[in-house]
């Protein structure tokens, strides 16, 4: 299996009416002052070699002014050096809020399904998620909610109840249009107070 | 697109072809003849053998090519290696289906002696059930090629749940179970290998099966887990579906990449196919039984509010904990009306509130006047009746008075009786009757929870299209 790259994935999930945070690849420190233009910002390293980037430390949030995201890239570039090839993205810092998982696989047996659930990286903790067979419904995306134990936090009351159902049954039509993915990870996606933002991207083919 | 298996001959045959019936009592083909003429099955039986002209007093032919007159079903109970060739005459003699109990093909490695099998069974358009399976066994048209004697395992009455299992020894064990319960068998059928007739197709038949109200199923694995769920989500509308699979454990550590991979394995893929099918999910063998029980009793839920009627108030207790603790019922609260009429016709020590406890005495007259009370009040939608029969008023008196109740009630009614010997008899007693009885509370909330969920979601809408 091969790790689809970034901003292909991004693309791609762009086309499906999915809108995944503001990112580039940046190829030096000042590249990367220049993307954040004054905002904070994320760097992250991405290598076919981590696929657990956080843990591996691999992963800088909330950097701001010159000296910090400088510091931060030189750090990232040092840490890298074994995971080669590697490329550093910049990503816009996401807003606050409950994070989720969005996922797919291609199941042996039952071909392409789509899961949701609570916690971002810690949803291996939680185990707080449903799946669901695609081609989905609204009415099984809106099942899949239900069976949450974490439904009103995740649809904010209900209140996010319907973007939620349509994130899912983008994600069912991606994965059923794009017969040769393996598995998909939108992780974390980040529930905020006007909807949510994609904030990692996996793609496996 | 897979083709409709029409499984009709095979479960209510006109005739009945035994291909390996022997005078050999220790042969299988000897046990399903038997049990044919013992189970008293009104169809013609064409004993097949190769030596014998008579068995059991009745003509025996060569060949089915020999019998020259129309064959519903040919039961095979012959080695595995002669059972390709007793397939192609099946076909050449227009048998309409075939079950195969001979084992000795993929379980033992013989894939190819099976896959002979499925295409001759394609090539005639001839459904064909196992190899490695008990068979078909249906109380109505009596027709039964299970090769276990009738004094091991009990026939079940005629009802209206049909049972699938794929494994021959779990699908003896529930149907031995199913006939110690009330609410009888429609159909039952083991498919052992699933080398040309697999789940998908049974649970087809099952769906458009006028007499089938229930499908229980047993499952290992699923052959087709694209065609099951066509046809999942549209038997899960049509009927309840209660299942049981196994292999929940995850042998070995599964290399997955992402987090999605790691958390939806096989068991867990499997389960989400079920529940958005509407299926009801069962973790054991007890529990198969319990949502048959209630779905059984093909009660309509209103909504989830619960009543309970005791004659003993630990178990009121006990009863409320387990309708808090489903997620799913909430405990009814009585309208002004009942708890005023309450007041009047009960003694003083009967407190007016929900669960209602008759007290130790109370006998058929005492339950009687509560039920009629609580019968026309709006804010209750299932009834659960507690009846210990260990006290002083509690006889077959009162399981009358409630079956006479239930008779009258559009309202889902489970009765719990939890106890030995006096109280297996009455269980017995309102089970005939059409009266759910649970041993514990836990199961009773259990299945009510279930027979509630499902309602949910046979009524939710669905929004818009995809």
């Amino acid at each position: 299996m091969a790790l689809l790259d970034y901003m292909e994935a991004s693309k791609l999930l762009g086309r499906y009416g999915m809108h995944s945070i503001e990112s580039r690849y940046v190829g030096s420190a000042a590249d990367a002052v220049r993307f954040s233009d004054g905002k904070p910002i994320v760097l992250k390293v991405l290598s076919g070699k981590a696929l657990h980037k956080s843990k591996a430390g691999l992963v800088r949030l909330n950097l701001s002014g010159r000296n910090e995201i400088e510091a931060a890239y030189r750090e990232l570039r040092r840490k890298a050096q074994p995971l080669k090839p590697y490329k550093i993205i910049a990503q816009a810092m996401s807003s606050n809020g409950v994070e989720i998982i969005i996922g797919g696989r291609d199941d042996p047996q039952f071909g392409k399904v789509v899961l949701i659930g609570l916690g971002g990286i810690y949803v291996d903790l939680f185990r707080d998620f449903a799946m669901g067979i695609a081609p989905l419904t609204r009415r099984d995306a809106s099942g899949m909610l239900n069976q949450l134990k974490s439904r009103q936090i995740i649809t904010d009351e209900g209140r996010n109840s319907a973007e939620l159902e349509s994130l899912l049954l983008r994600v069912s039509r991606l994965l059923q249009d794009n017969g040769s993915i393996k598995e998909l990870d939108l992780n974390p996606v980040i529930i905020t107070k006007s909807g949510y933002q994609i904030v990692d991207i996996r793609i496996l083919k | 697109m897979r083709k409709e298996k029409n499984l009709k001959p095979m479960l209510s045959p006109k005739s009945v072809a035994i291909i390996g019936a022997s005078r050999n009592p220790e042969k299988v083909g000897h046990i399903i003849l038997q049990n044919y003429i013992d189970a008293g099955y009104a169809g013609k039986i064409y004993p097949i053998n190769i030596d014998a002209t008579q068995i059991m007093g009745i003509k025996a032919y060569r060949s089915v090519l020999d019998v020259k007159a129309p064959i519903d079903l040919a039961v095979i109970a012959i080695p595995a290696e002669a059972v390709p060739e007793a397939m192609e005459e099946c076909g050449k003699a227009g048998v309409k289906a075939v079950v195969v109990v001979s084992g000795g093909f993929a379980e033992i490695g013989k894939a190819g002696l099976q896959e002979q099998l499925a295409l001759t069974a394609e090539k005639y358009g001839m459904p064909t059930l196992g190899p490695n399976c008990l068979g078909v066994m249906n109380p109505r048209s009596r027709s039964d090629t299970l090769f276990l004697p009738t004094f091991k395992i009990s026939r079940p009455e005629i009802g209206g749940v049909s049972f699938m299992a794929q494994s021959g020894a779990v699908g003896s064990t529930v149907l031995d179970m199913i006939s110690g319960e009330g609410f009888g068998l429609s159909k039952f059928i083991s498919y052992g290998n699933a080398a040309h007739v697999d789940e998908s197709d049974i649970l087809n038949y099952f769906m458009k099966d006028k007499e089938t109200k229930v499908i229980v199923m047993y499952l290992e694995g699923i052959k087709d887990g694209k065609a099951f769920m066509k046809i999942a989500r549209k038997v899960g509308r049509a009927k309840p579906v209660i299942v049981l699979k196994a292999g929940k454990t995850r042998a070995g550590s599964q290399a997955a990449h992402s987090h999605t991979a790691a958390l939806a394995g096989d068991y867990e893929v499997a389960e989400a196919a079920f529940r958005q099918s509407g299926f009801i999910i069962a973790e054991d063998i007890s529990e198969l039984l319990y949502y048959a029980k209630i779905f059984a009793s093909e009660a309509q839920p209103r909504g989830p509010r619960v009543a309970i009627v005791t004659d003993g108030g630990g178990a009121g207790v006990l009863m409320t904990d387990a309708v808090a603790s489903s997620g799913v019922l909430k405990l009814a609260e009585f309208s002004p009306g009942t708890i005023s009429a309450l007041k009047k016709a009960m003694p003083p020590l009967v407190n007016a509130r929900n669960p209602l406890d008759l007290a130790g005495d109370a006998d058929g007259r005492r339950y009687a006047e509560a039920l009629s009370i609580l019968s026309s009040d709006q804010n209750i939608d299932m009834l659960i009746v507690i009846v210990l029969f260990q006290t002083p008023g509690a006889d077959s008196a009162l399981a009358a008075k409630l079956i006479e109740y239930k008779g009258g009630s559009t309202r889902p009614m489970v009765v719990v009786s939890i106890g030995a010997e006096y109280t297996e008899m009455h269980k017995r007693m309102m089970e005939r009757s059409g009266l759910p009885v649970y041993d514990s509370p836990r199961s009773a909330a259990a299945a009510l929870a279930a027979l509630y969920s499902y309602s949910m979601f046979r009524n939710r809408k669905s929004l818009s299209a995809p």
